[in-house]
């Protein structure tokens, strides 16, 4: 072995290292070029006050002329609209994802079990997931409409005459983008815990049950113990993905009514794409980049760990 | 018992399902059954038509939508989703064997992480500027370049698990045969890992088949893909286009569910980085 070793040493040559740099070159050159420019390039203009319509076409690199200091901070922090959509952003985050989790993790148990049709049933569970969001949100645009099939299906069920004006209302469009978003995410939550269930040694499950544990025993003291890793990846991914919330809200009520449903980037998008507010949304985009850089940090520590063990 | 557990997989299924039923039935729905404005809703389309698709396609029907035709929007989306594809599946695998095999690339792999976790939104002025400045506002090229850049961390990550489910051994043998380190890579890894190459190729198309918010900021008219198409789609003549927006909204939705499902089993490796790998 260890001669085999050696030769294999020889015949690799000295330019291993070289050669692994060489590989991973161009992902660096491409990472680079999409980070570090555009973050240098946010930073300068956040600190200006030009906007594409300033005086008289000045170019962007001639933002200097209108320089701001921190005055878009500053000015930024104390937006309304900009925090109540960070806000909004992260009461979305915090409903969905533990919706989507639960919902995901009851499906991967009763599909534990064989039955008739077990691999339909699954196909159409997952199929939401491969919708194209923003036709997913223009479908929910119509399902929500007053006098859509959800009011019609709801109308049935109360035998009254229920005319809700979904996404009219602050509160009930929330309720209508996050049904939404959960109609097309819980199924990612289920493939991956029904994925994690049914990886899970039948032995131990079963040791337990010789040992007389109760159901609730079992899933706390077995089944939760070896989930855990992928529960906690399952959450992370999908809080990750959320963060980033845009086209439903966008096909569904673009923000509105006025601004009560915007999210980070439906805030973003509106005042870089309508008010063309350019340096005002590089300060907004440098803030939630510090914001998402300090939280991912913490989130992708599970992963960095169990990323070492291997 | 079980036949309760039965019943509730049913309703769950039928409720996961009926926003497609519902998509896919209004495709093909005349202008009268779109809404309920008779104080009625149709539940299924009554007296099914194909105007919808003829409208998506042409320009001389009443109600035929403002924003165009919708066949360069599909060729558009076709061709961009595929070309960002190829980059990123260039650019990953490479990038992926050097660091499953040669623990290159530093802490490349979790910068990649990183960059996914950003909203797009957030550096996406810059972005455009830099387009702008290399005339690349509405042009293909612009597009794939951003879509390869994009996926490029699911590319990396699905193949470094694909790289690392390979056994080692197999090209170290290569090596000590006498094969260079590349060929050991282009003739015994490679071939191998062809399934994954394939099943990661599929899910980073799909990501950039579904991408709206990137096409509706970097194109304008040329360009543009069926999602910002369907939310261009708008009549003077009858306002919100849902049968049309249906039809075309019917036409994305069909390959991106065609490859998930061909590709189920990898579903999970892909969504989670390779975390998970059943």
């Amino acid at each position: 072995v260890l001669k085999k070793q050696i030769a294999l040493e020889e015949r690799r040559g000295n330019d291993v290292a070289k050669l692994g740099f060489l590989l991973t070159l161009p992902a660096q050159v491409m990472l680079l070029f999409i980070v570090i420019f555009p973050l240098l390039a946010s930073i300068y203009l956040s600190l200006t006050e030009w906007s594409p319509l300033s005086g008289g076409g000045t170019k962007w690199f001639q933002a200097y002329r209108f320089w701001g200091w921190l005055a878009n901070y500053w000015n930024i922090l104390r937006d309304h609209d900009f925090l109540m959509s960070i806000v909004r952003t992260f009461v979305i985050v915090a409903v969905v994802v533990p919706v989507e989790f639960f919902i995901g993790l009851g499906l991967a148990f009763l599909f534990r079990d064989n039955f008739a049709g077990k691999k339909i049933f699954h196909s159409v569970i997952l199929m939401p997931m491969m919708i194209v969001p923003a036709v997913a949100g223009f479908t929910f645009y119509m399902l929500f409409q007053g006098q859509g099939p959800v009011n019609s299906a709801l109308s049935a069920v109360a035998f009254r005459d229920v005319s809700i004006l979904w996404l009219q209302g602050q509160a009930s469009a929330m309720i209508a983008i996050m049904i939404a978003d959960i109609w097309q995410w819980a199924p990612f939550m289920f493939l991956i815990l029904l994925s994690g269930l049914m990886a899970l040694p039948e032995d131990q499950i079963n040791a337990a049950l010789i040992l007389g544990a109760s159901k609730w025993q079992r899933f706390r003291l077995v089944l939760f113990p070896l989930m855990k890793p992928i529960i906690v990846i399952s959450l992370i991914f999908r809080g990750m993905e959320a963060v980033k919330i845009f086209d439903a809200i966008w096909l569904m009520t673009t923000g509105g009514p006025g601004t009560v449903t915007e999210s980070i980037s439906v805030y973003m998008y509106k005042h870089g794409f309508r008010h063309l507010k350019w340096s005002w949304v590089a300060s907004g985009g440098v803030i939630v980049l510090i914001l998402i850089t300090l939280i991912s940090m913490q989130a992708l520590k599970p992963i960095k760990e169990q990323e070492e063990k291997t | 018992m079980k036949a309760l557990k039965y019943a509730l997989v049913v309703v769950v299924t039928l409720l996961f399902f009926f926003p497609i039923y519902w998509v896919f039935t209004m495709a093909f729905k005349p202008f009268p059954e779109w809404t309920a404005a008779a104080g009625k809703v149709y539940w299924f389309p009554n007296h099914p038509t194909l105007d919808n698709f003829r409208a998506i396609f042409s320009q001389k029907l009443e109600m035929s939508p403002i924003a165009g035709t919708a066949i360069r929007p599909i060729v558009n989306s076709l061709f961009v989703s595929i070309a960002g594809t190829a980059i990123a599946m260039a650019v990953g695998i490479f990038a992926a064997y050097g660091i499953s095999r040669y623990k290159a690339g530093g802490s490349l792999p979790f910068m990649l992480l990183q960059l996914r976790m950003f909203p797009p939104i957030a550096i996406i002025i810059p972005i455009m500027i830099m387009w702008a400045f290399l005339r690349m506002i509405d042009t293909w090229f612009g597009l794939v370049v951003i879509y390869g850049v994009v996926t490029l961390p699911f590319a990396v990550w699905l193949m470094k698990t694909f790289f690392d489910d390979i056994p080692r051994e197999l090209d170290e043998a290569a090596i000590v045969d006498g094969c260079s380190n590349m060929k050991a890579f282009f003739q015994v890894v490679l071939p191998l890992a062809k399934g994954g190459i394939a099943s990661s190729a599929l899910f980073v198309f799909i990501l950039n088949w579904s991408d709206f918010l990137i096409a509706l900021i970097l194109t304008d008219r040329k360009w543009i893909t069926i999602p910002v198409h369907i939310s261009k789609l708008q009549s003077a003549m009858v306002g919100a286009l849902y049968g049309p927006k249906a039809a075309l909204g019917m036409i994305g939705a069909v390959p991106p569910i065609v490859f998930g499902i061909l590709i189920q089993k990898y579903l999970v490796r892909g969504l989670t980085f390779g975390a998970i790998k059943k």
